[in-house]
């Protein structure tokens, strides 16, 4: 009895009536009808017909095809505000107050420049034109030198944020791993905090945090550690989850505990990838460290927030092509530390 | 080296009476129902070379996966010397039971030192292995190990994923080797690689084996190296042993009833175990 289900493994069919499934049927097609659907209608909230009408009268002014558009218009206003971009600092004279014209700070010029007011003489009743002389202490780089100081500062909440989401995120995927977590309760615990804290903009978080830790960056890296940790406690867990189990089974063969195990088969293993998630939320973390400053929080956005509420667009321009240049620079690098992480 | 070899070889030969691993009516139903074990019951001594050979899905691996505890037993008991299997003897066991396995096992990208370091993760003290910073003295028996399975120098730091099947092997028996295990089980070592290798491969892991009095348990698949290597030929079709002898009593016979389930095992063929 055993023998045949062992030899035959229950029913034993002839092959004429297998039946190997098409890749896909009616349910796919039906599945494709309702998505489409779905995004039609969606796409009727969202006014992406609109959107659609709207870029393309602009790409057309932008060609010639068309006089003008209104988005065009819009954008190329703001757009044109933002140049040239300011890199000098230019400060009133007049509102110095402890300054030796004859040891002038570093780099610094005295610019003058004539200011012609008008003003009804009351006597006269005439329009009188009186020119005045302004002279301004100019530093040539000082703006482009202030913004570069902001920018290593948000660096540096953009690497603490890095380093706390990583210490977090080490535990939340130690218990959110399916394979080694101890228990199930630990396991949905972990991944609800996981799924909480990446579901908290930042921003709201910031916002919150600056209530408490008050504005600068301490709010700041809090906030983006925080929503990192969110992020790498999901990565981290399911690359342990689909790492090798070759090389654990055999640790695990010679009486070596979950730990060791983890840390000796699975972390080789995991390694380069884990390398490069923290990259990307490093990446992540510099973007929205320009972006967090915004609610106060610290770093370059405070200052791009400032400007803008100014009507500083130059400087608004400068700090755009800094962020840039930032976020670039580090892509760079992080590429190469990642090719020689993995080659 | 030599001289402590013989008379370790000797003291194992001499303890024959004790069994070092014995098996008692051991069986394993899986969920699906399919026993891979039925019933088995066997010795092995100390310092032997037993190989248990049997057709595909005749309980080997099972068989080997039972006595360090990674398939858990349906009934019946394992013993090794006077310690029998139990949830909590299990970790001390796995600790003296070093295991070789059919696709090496070994983490690919890490380097053969570290892959044979790893043997030790399960002694050394909790915070040596967590930063990976292992005693002087083991890294010495690193380069040891690694010379005694015909490795080099040069090989220490490559990718295990760098090196040929039988290279990688070679580091699998390394690592195994690494902490001085009683027991040796090997799960077919020798299945992913051609039979001069395999042939090479085996001697090593006998030698190596002999050299440190372990015991060795291996699954094979091939009856010719079996009967070049073993000390001993356990056979089993469908969860049972049907054969358990010397190799030269292993006869064409043997082999096709193994194989083949041609005939009830005849008295002769059917010796009973070191009783």
């Amino acid at each position: 009895m055993r023998e045949a289900i062992l030899q035959t493994g229950g029913h034993p069919r002839p092959a004429s009536e297998w039946h190997l499934r098409a890749p896909y049927d009616w349910r796919a097609a039906l599945a494709v009808l309702l998505i489409a659907t779905a995004l039609f209608w969606s796409g009727q909230r969202m006014e992406v017909g609109k959107m659609l009408n709207l870029t393309g009268e602009a790409v057309a002014a932008g060609v010639g095809l068309k006089d003008e558009s209104q988005v065009g218009k819009g954008l190329g206003r703001m757009i044109g505000a933002l140049f040239p971009f300011v890199i000098e600092d230019r400060r009133e004279l007049a509102r110095i107050t402890d300054l030796d014209r004859d040891a002038l700070p570093m780099f610094t010029r005295i610019e003058a420049t004539e200011v012609t007011t008008y003003h009804l003489n009351a006597d006269t009743l005439q329009v009188e034109q009186q020119v005045e002389v302004k002279e301004y202490l100019v530093h040539p780089f000082g703006y482009l030198t202030k913004v570069l100081s902001k920018m290593v500062e948000t660096f540096e909440i953009a690497i603490w944020a890095t380093i706390i989401s990583v210490l977090l995120s080490i535990p939340l995927a130690f218990f959110g791993a399916r394979n080694y977590t101890p228990n199930r309760f630990a396991y949905s615990a972990s991944r609800g905090v996981v799924s909480f804290l990446r579901s908290m903009p930042e921003l709201i978080i910031a916002m919150f945090l600056v209530l408490g830790f008050g504005f600068g960056a301490i709010a700041g890296y809090l906030a983006l550690g925080l929503h990192g940790a969110g992020f790498l406690g999901k990565f981290y867990a399911e690359d342990i989850e689909a790492a090798d189990r070759k090389p654990q089974e055999a640790l695990t063969a010679l009486g070596a505990g979950k730990l060791r195990v983890l840390r000796a088969a699975v972390l080789p293993q995991v390694a380069p990838s884990y390398v490069a998630y923290t990259l990307y939320i490093l990446d992540r973390n510099v973007r929205m460290a320009a972006v967090i400053g915004l609610v106060g929080a610290g770093g370059i956005g405070q200052e791009l927030k400032g400007r803008y509420d100014t009507f500083e667009y130059g400087h608004v321009g400068t700090i755009l092509l800094v962020i840039f240049l930032t976020v670039f620079v580090l892509d760079q690098v992080s590429a190469r530390v990642r090719a020689r992480l993995i080659g | 080296m030599a001289a402590a070899a013989i008379l370790q070889a000797a003291l194992g030969t001499g303890r024959e009476g004790q069994p070092h691993l014995s098996f008692r009516d051991l069986r394993k139903v899986y969920a699906d129902g399919v026993a891979a074990l039925d019933g088995v019951s066997a010795h092995v001594a100390r310092g032997e070379f037993c190989v248990v050979l049997g057709p595909s899905g005749s309980g080997k691996s099972t068989l080997l996966r039972v006595v360090n505890g990674l398939t858990d037993l349906t009934s019946g008991q394992m013993m090794l010397g006077d310690t029998a299997l139990s949830p909590k003897s299990l970790r001390g066991i796995r600790r003296r039971v070093a295991m070789v396995h059919q696709q090496f096992n070994l983490v690919e990208r890490a380097s053969v030192a570290a892959n044979v370091l790893a043997g030790a993760v399960a002694e050394v003290a909790g915070w040596r292995a967590m930063l990976g910073w292992y005693p002087p003295e083991l890294r010495t028996r690193v380069c040891e190990v690694v010379a005694r399975v015909g490795l080099d120098e040069i090989h220490l730091p490559r990718r295990a994923a760098a090196l040929s099947g039988g290279q990688q092997q070679r580091v699998g028996i390394a690592r195994a080797l690494l902490v001085r295990p009683e027991v040796i089980l090997a799960d077919e070592p020798v299945a992913s690689l051609d039979p001069a290798i395999s042939r090479e491969v085996l001697g090593l892991l006998r030698e190596a084996a002999r050299e440190q009095g372990a015991t060795v348990l291996c699954s094979l698949h091939q009856t010719d190296l079996a009967r070049e290597f073993a000390d001993r030929i356990i056979g089993m079709r469908k969860g049972r042993v049907v054969f358990d002898g010397k190799p030269a009593l292993f006869d064409d016979r043997a082999e096709a009833e193994l194989y083949e389930g041609l005939a009830v095992p005849s008295p002769e063929t059917k010796e009973k175990a070191y009783a």
